[in-house]
């Protein structure tokens, strides 16, 4: 794809030296909406963080240039990895967002801080600015990661697993938020996820890639995400 | 009262212990939120005893080749060079250690606590000078602290004060969510390096003045108390700060009154008011749950 926003070439990745997943060959374009699927352990999470540059790749190349600079990413990852021992307020995990443009040493403008705000009201979690980060709800802690990844101004959402471990309803709201972004905003989505229901309900998921055995299969949501291909996928077995 | 009126006039004859307890006391607490965010708390306990051990080696290196020192500005020279060598040696290689991930962090740090603690006390039981020197480090007795020492401890910990000011933002980042911070593009390697030295400047400054026991105290004791109080890590660190000064201030003011060495008062004060805290908020819990049914 000639005008990928990111794109996978041969790549190989791993840690501490040893190969996940190899020979990964992946495009995202401006606009896809692409779910990430497959077992766990497969290697979808360690896909997303290559692509945010969290980890390097051990062969092959990562190409992430959008107009001749590089992409920014706003990166939403799992809950659980966010360690919080002093309470941080909501208000100050979603100015995280706005680090990667201010300058070390500087402060954070007045106009970053009301982009900030307006990430938490496009979330709905303007009243809840003051509150204590750890005394949230799963749902409306990974509302506030979507804020603060909206805070960077991204030209890529990548959202790590976004549904687990909440209630249907909240992961009903958060898809449709997701969803939402995409569309208003034209927001590049990448979105890890193991809920097949809500993203088959779901039509600005465009393109499924399943990771399968190491190997990386795209199609269109419609028929990959069609029961026959979820059972294969999952080495599910019928009967 | 007037206690305190008498410790807080510029006449007063221990006013530099109390100006170095309470700097210490303002900044260590805001060094020590990181190890705490960090869950690396023992290296606060660890480090100090280290900087001691680098201390007393450098004595015993210094009395060796060139006799006992006076006590002069060498002396204090000599003893932050060998506390900031050893410190800075052993938060560099267990920093490479972690990253290459040999072994468990928390054992290293134990037996760092052990065989540094030894080392200082077999140092020390070699020269009967130092010994008398080291004894007094490792009680905690503020008592005397010369100009030239006391401005040494203001630069160190004013520099210190303002890094953490100026890259607070940062270092926040990097502590509580490395993997957004390299996604946005920061070089976390930097702030730790930057996070760690501060560590290192910290401690090995700090405990020349109040010895290990109350540099730990002062580094863990009053943010655990500031983050059981306030929300936000810009106001657990203000609270954090004022704690460590009031413990300071209170502490020197009841050590001098009843005679008791300084250092360890501080310590004992802090944990009264880290147990009346956590008691209050219990009591406030129980009370609350009882009433819900």
């Amino acid at each position: 794809m000639a005008d990928a926003i990111v794109s996978f070439q041969d790549v190989a990745l791993g840690y501490d030296g040893r190969p996940v997943l190899e020979g990964l060959t992946l495009d995202v374009g401006p606009g896809d909406f692409i779910a990430l699927l497959g077992l766990n352990g497969c290697g979808k999470s360690t896909i997303l963080k290559g692509m945010a540059g969290i980890i390097q790749p051990l062969r092959g190349r990562i190409r992430s240039v959008l107009n001749g600079r590089p992409v920014r990413f706003g990166y939403v990852p799992q809950r659980e990895t966010i360690d919080m021992v002093f309470p941080l307020t909501v208000l100050e995990v979603a100015l995280m967002g706005t680090y990667g443009r201010v300058r070390p040493g500087r402060p954070i403008t007045h106009a970053d801080r009301e982009l900030v705000r307006a990430c938490l009201a496009d979330v709905g979690l303007t009243d809840l600015q003051r509150k204590p980060f750890p005394a949230l709800s799963g749902g409306q802690r990974q509302r506030v990661l979507i804020a603060r990844a909206l805070a960077a101004e991204p030209d890529l959402l990548l959202l790590d697993e976004p549904l687990s471990g909440i209630d249907l309803r909240a992961a009903q709201v958060i898809m449709e938020l997701i969803a939402r972004l995409h569309q208003d905003r034209g927001l590049t989505t990448v979105m890890v996820s193991h809920h097949l229901k809500a993203l088959r309900e779901r039509e600005a998921v465009k393109d499924v890639v399943w990771v399968h055995e190491g190997q990386l299969l795209r199609g269109p949501a419609a028929t990959m995400l069609a029961p026959d291909m979820v059972f294969r996928m999952m080495d599910a077995e019928i009967g | 009262m007037d206690t305190l009126l008498e410790i807080l006039n510029p006449n007063f004859l221990l006013r530099n212990a109390l100006y170095g307890g309470l700097i210490i006391g303002i900044v260590a607490p805001l060094v020590g939120i990181y190890l705490l965010a960090r869950r690396m708390v023992f290296l606060g306990v660890a480090l100090p005893q280290v900087s001691t051990a680098g201390i007393a080696a450098a004595f015993i290196w210094h009395a060796f080749f060139h006799g006992h020192p006076d006590r002069d500005v060498n002396d204090f020279m000599i003893a932050l060079v060998g506390s900031s060598l050893l410190t800075f040696g052993v938060i560099v290689v267990l920093a490479l250690l972690e990253r290459r991930k040999r072994g468990i962090l928390e054992g290293r740090v134990a037996m760092l606590y052990a065989v540094a603690g030894a080392a200082t006390i077999l140092l020390v039981a070699s020269d009967r000078i130092t010994e008398i020197g080291i004894l007094g480090l490792l009680k905690g007795e503020i008592i005397a602290i010369p100009d030239t020492e006391l401005l040494i401890l203001l630069l160190g910990y004013g520099t210190i004060l303002v890094l953490l000011t100026v890259f607070h933002k940062e270092l926040v980042l990097v502590t509580v969510d490395r993997e957004m911070a390299i996604s946005l593009g920061k070089r976390v390697g930097v702030w730790d390096l930057l996070l760690f030295g501060v560590i290192g400047v910290t401690i090995s400054l700090g405990v020349l003045v109040v010895g290990p026991l109350v540099m730990f105290g002062f580094l863990i004791v009053p943010p655990m108390i500031a983050g059981r109080l306030a929300i936000g890590m810009r106001n657990v660190s203000v609270m954090a700060a004022v704690l460590g000064a009031a413990v300071a201030l209170v502490g020197f003011a009841v050590a001098y009154r009843l005679d008791w060495p300084t250092g360890p008062t501080d310590v004992a004060l802090a944990g009264v008011v880290l147990a009346v805290v956590v008691a209050a908020q219990a009591m406030r819990t129980f009370v609350f749950r009882t009433a819900v049914k």
